[in-house]
């Protein structure tokens, strides 16, 4: 949907909630509103914008600028129209001579401080104060230009993605008030009085060295050019704009994507974009640049041999190529010596037909997904305990929790605009549990702190959780009522018996978890009596080799205690990727068909069958860990891997590898030669978000358009290189566009019956369930009764991981992310966020790093069971002793060339989250790392030759 | 078919048999593992793991050992 630019509508004050409804009149017309509007909203509701400088939608009423000023019948004077709240029978005036004459004294004051550079200013067209102006009819400034100003300020350049320029500032405290209550990072305030008040990062220091996690908040509320994008300033205003949904993380931010032609000028976020309601991070918000960096790839490739270089083709020789190799194998070495990896990046359609043709086209089903390792414990212990394979609430439910449980998840770093409205919520004060063995930023930051921080020991999460349960079930604070009328009773007594057994008690459990027992029982009783209970968990739940059996965990605590089945409560899966719900829902698991069923029911069988015109196999196909080992054994020969990089993200590096270097025609589609294609055959260029159509499904079960804002650089969305690839194998495919597939979706799945795209773009976004019951979705799951139909209390015994720490690997690692990058990195790491974390760094507390000899940014050799590499420290008390913590955005850093194969005993989850380890201090890179570079050196050296061969013709 | 491949098959049998034990009876958990293993496992790591197991000792627990004696059996309903 094409749209000529114009900035989003702003109705001046936020939205009131009340059901109450006030009538008022404003210039002569009457308008009905909730009760608290304010005025101004009132009038922007009927039509009427009245001026003003300090008011926007997105922020409280501040009533600063006295720009607003209207009248009302019966009140002296004049009233600011963004602090006045609505009554009854109200009778405003926004227009009189006199109001108007008083709004140009306000802006000849402003002005008489203002640079009049609108010409060559960077917002011309775009700025509310020259907007203001305009309305106001200023003409001219009585007071000259010569007084004492602020025009010669020095301007702030050191964020990579917007100037700070004080000149501009009319200290209306947007961007403070942005900082505080939409980001919740308090980095700005204003510095000084009267005169002398400006806008100050943290303590006086430029934006980059100080607090601000450049969420972009503060410019986008900023009415001048005090606060702007470095791209609008390069290259002016946009001239269109289209509304689609961010790539990075599993929040799935709405954005208004702002082109002149096809290039992206700035990403704006959507206001009514449920997910995130018009807040963003500095991924979404700023690090688009990978889109077009130079290192992409855009004409398809194939070689032989990956010692030899590659030879740039048409796709339709790459395709025939790929799939005579395919056939071969399969001729060679049987049916299920091939198969596929889906992206948890790539749209549901184009994950839909990856899984359509390994099974349609390859004939086997093997097809698997990266969810496989990061939520597959979700997807099996939600659908154990309560009947779906997914989160029961919306993001904004969070808004009515009374006590909020974080587990193993760090929602300011990874998913950072659910970490602001949750911070929100904290700061009106819900209480709050942080599970985790770290201090994140969660457990004490401005305005907020945890009331509970139980410092887990690394794979000891089910013991935790049973501790958890132990004490309401001890201390009788279980929702007897509600488990008799919802959940399975007899289960349930069988459940209470194991539970009850005083072996779980947080007494008899405290020197396996680390948690001190009396703060585990306070947590427990907060939790269970506290009022609405919210549980948010993420990988630090699941990459485990329990992770199934704490996700069936967290479950039984929420039933436990009545948490599940309306707002404020439930059981919340932060995923990682954009669309790690969506793949999974789309069939990507080897065992299921798309909606979660099992590919050895015949009836489900059947209806795709009928639909896709062959016969499918009834059994499970190979996982990704199945994939590698069957490489190494010589069954697995070919593999199609789409917007994955299994060689950098995948545990056991070497393993991986190794099974990699096994496979006779390796298939990389991806933006960038990752670290996979590296090791591949043919390489298919992909499309980034913004070059394709397609939806993709955020944590929340909800359905968001992704729209193409520029043609794909390559000539083919991924959707089309696997339809060509498809059709090269003789699996026929003629989708004309991503909605022909949606609708084959919705015709062959009960919960996306009701899903089409006229229909998305008629409610914005879809939270599935969507069918005939549910026609507009389904926000809230599991109200009236469970999908299974009676909830089910798993069994959670505790089965400690074989991964132990000893003398010689005294030591646990455990990984996560950071705010800046994204998994991988191949994004993030193109872009200017690398400024802020430029390389992996290991914490270490400072106990152990003393014990050991290690200072701050030593280089420290980290040994596994599996192997070892070599980062730089951090010390800090971040981390607990006796814990490291590193990330892995770089693939350098070989975070994962030292974590071992263990996975979780149900759905093989890697068990990334643990890995005994020992450090030492060291002079150089380890001697993978030293291997890594050469072969790195080597790949893009062969990748450098096609290209020359190409220039040259 | 190298060693290595049957051991990883075990362990994992092994480690699901275990999570599971608190299930039930020795039997019941015999049954869910077994499954377990027939809804997650592919042809070739259920053919490899019931045919290594028939009548030797591959380092299977007592409880592994059952559930896959059931998977042979369910596999075998299967071929009629």
């Amino acid at each position: 949907m094409l749209e000529f630019y114009e900035p989003q509508a702003d109705y001046g004050t936020p939205k009131s909630t009340s059901t109450e409804l006030v009538t008022l009149s404003v210039d002569g017309v009457e308008v009905t509103v909730p009760e608290g509007t304010s005025v101004m909203r009132a009038a922007a509701e009927s039509g009427v914008k009245i001026p003003r400088l300090c008011a926007t939608d997105q922020l409280k009423s501040f009533g600063s600028c006295r720009v607003c000023l209207v009248e009302i019948e019966g009140r002296r004077g004049f009233p600011a129209s963004c602090t006045t709240t609505v009554e009854a029978g109200m009778e405003v005036k926004t227009q009189s001579d006199e109001i108007a004459k008083l709004r140009r004294n306000v802006m000849e004051l402003y002005i008489s401080d203002h640079p009049l550079d609108c010409l060559t200013c960077p917002t011309n067209g775009d700025c509310e104060l020259q907007d203001t102006a305009g309305e106001l009819g200023l003409r001219s400034v009585r007071y000259g230009f010569e007084g004492e100003n602020h025009l010669v300020a020095e301007k702030d350049e050191s964020n990579p993605y917007f100037t700070f320029d004080p000149s501009k500032c009319i200290v209306c405290s947007r961007c403070v008030r942005a900082c505080e209550e939409v980001q919740g990072t308090f980095a700005l305030t204003i510095d000084g009085r009267g005169f002398e008040s400006k806008v100050s990062a943290s303590q006086a220091e430029d934006f980059m060295d100080s607090e601000c996690v450049s969420c972009g908040a503060c410019v986008n509320a900023c009415p001048t050019a005090t606060l702007t994008e470095k791209s609008i300033i390069e290259a002016g205003k946009p001239e269109h704009s289209v509304t689609t949904t961010c790539a990075y993380c599993g929040v799935g931010c709405s954005f208004k994507a702002e082109m002149k032609g096809n290039q992206v000028v700035r990403m704006t976020p959507y206001k009514d974009g449920k997910a995130n309601e018009g807040h963003a991070c500095v991924k979404g918000r700023f690090a688009f640049g990978y889109a077009t960096h130079k290192d992409r790839i855009t004409v398809p490739m194939i070689r032989d041999s990956i010692d030899d270089p590659w030879k740039e083709v048409s796709w339709e020789e790459a395709v025939t190529y790929t799939a005579k190799r395919f056939k071969d194998i399969q001729s060679q070495y049987g049916r299920t010596s091939i198969g596929a990896i889906s992206s948890s990046r790539c749209t549901n359609e184009e994950v839909y037909l990856v899984q359509k043709m390994v099974r349609a086209g390859f004939g086997n089903n093997n097809v698997d997904t990266c969810a496989r390792v990061c939520h597959s414990p979700t997807g099996f212990g939600l659908k154990t305990t309560l009947g779906e394979s997914a989160g029961t609430q919306t993001f904004a439910s969070v808004a009515d929790a009374d006590v909020v449980v974080v587990m193993g998840a760090n929602p300011t770093e990874a998913h950072p605009v659910f970490g602001s409205r949750l911070k929100r919520r904290l700061r009106e004060g819900a209480k709050l549990i942080v599970i985790d063995p770290r201090k994140i930023e969660l457990v004490s930051s401005p305005h907020i702190t945890a009331d509970y921080h139980l410092p887990v020991r690394p794979g000891t999460n089910v013991t935790v959780l049973n501790a958890l349960a132990h004490v309401v079930v001890n201390e009788g604070l279980e929702a007897r009522d509600y488990i008799e009328e919802r959940c399975d009773v007899p289960e349930f007594e069988k459940w209470l018996a194991f539970i009850g057994d005083e072996r779980h008690s947080p007494e008899n459990t405290e020197s396996i978890t680390g948690v001190p027992a009396a703060d585990l029982r306070a947590a427990a009783r907060l939790y269970a009596t506290g009022g609405n209970g919210a549980i948010f968990y993420g990988l630090g739940v699941t990459e485990h080799s329990q992770g199934s059996t704490a996700v069936m965990g967290i479950a039984n605590m929420a039933m436990l205690t009545g948490n599940i089945g309306r707002d404020g409560v439930g059981v919340n899966p932060l995923r990682g990727q954009n669309n790690v719900q969506g793949s999974c829902d789309m069939g990507s698991f080897p065992h299921e068909l798309p909606g979660y069923r099992h590919i050895s029911d015949s009836a489900t069988r059947e209806l795709f069958e009928g639909e896709w015109g062959v016969t499918l196999d009834s059994e499970p196909g190979l996982r990704i860990p199945n994939m590698f080992d069957a490489a190494l054994d010589g069954d697995f020969k070919g593999l199609y891997c789409q917007g994955e990089d299994i060689a950098q993200s995948d545990p056991n590096t070497q393993h991986v590898e190794a099974a990699l270097r096994s496979i006779e025609c390796l298939v990389v589609q991806d933006i960038f030669l990752n670290e996979t294609a590296k090791f591949a055959h043919v390489f298919l260029p992909g499309a980034s978000f913004l070059e394709k159509d397609g939806t993709f499904t955020n944590a929340e079960r909800r359905i968001s358009r992704v729209r193409k804002a520029m043609p794909p650089l390559s000539g083919k969305a991924d959707w089309e290189g696997t339809m060509a690839l498809a059709n090269a194998l003789g699996c026929e495919m003629d989708y004309n566009h991503p909605s022909e597939i949606m609708d084959e979706i919705a015709r062959l799945t009960p919960t996306f019956n009701g899903v089409s795209y006229d229909k998305l773009e008629q409610l914005g976004s879809i939270q599935w369930p969507c069918n005939d019951n549910t026609p507009d979705g389904t926000p809230i799951m599991h109200i009236d009764e469970f999908v299974r139909g009676k909830g089910f209390f798993a069994m959670t015994e505790y089965v400690p991981t074989t991964e132990r720490a000893n003398r010689k690997f005294p030591l646990l690692l455990t990984t996560g992310r950071i705010l800046s990058q994204y998994n991988v990195g191949a994004q993030t790491r193109r872009t200017d966020n690398s400024e802020w974390h430029g390389e992996d760094l290991l914490e270490i507390h400072p106990h152990d790093a003393e014990e050991r000899g290690i200072n701050h940014g030593d280089w420290v050799g980290i040994n596994s069971r599996v192997g070892d590499t070599v980062l730089r420290a951090n010390v800090t008390d971040r981390v607990k002793p006796g814990v490291v913590y590193t990330t892995f955005h770089h693939p350098v850093s070989g975070a994962n060339v030292i974590t071992t194969d263990n996975s979780d005993w149900a759905t093989n989850c890697p068990e990334y989250k643990v890995t005994a380890v020992q450090l030492s201090k060291v002079t150089e890179p380890s001697n993978w790392q030293a291997r890594q570079k050469s072969f790195d050196k080597q790949q893009l050296g062969l990748l450098e030759k096609a290209q020359l061969q190409e220039a040259q013709g | 078919m190298s060693a290595s491949k049957l051991d990883r098959l075990v362990k994992m049998v092994n480690q699901i048999a275990l999570n599971m034990s608190a299930n039930g009876t020795d039997k019941m958990v015999a049954d869910q593992v077994a499954q377990h293993l027939e809804k997650f496992w592919s042809p070739p790591m259920k053919n490899l793991i019931t045919e290594q197991a028939a009548g030797a000792d591959i380092g299977l627990t007592p409880i592994a050992q059952l559930a896959v004696q059931d998977l042979l059996v369910m596999q075998e309903a299967k071929q009629g």
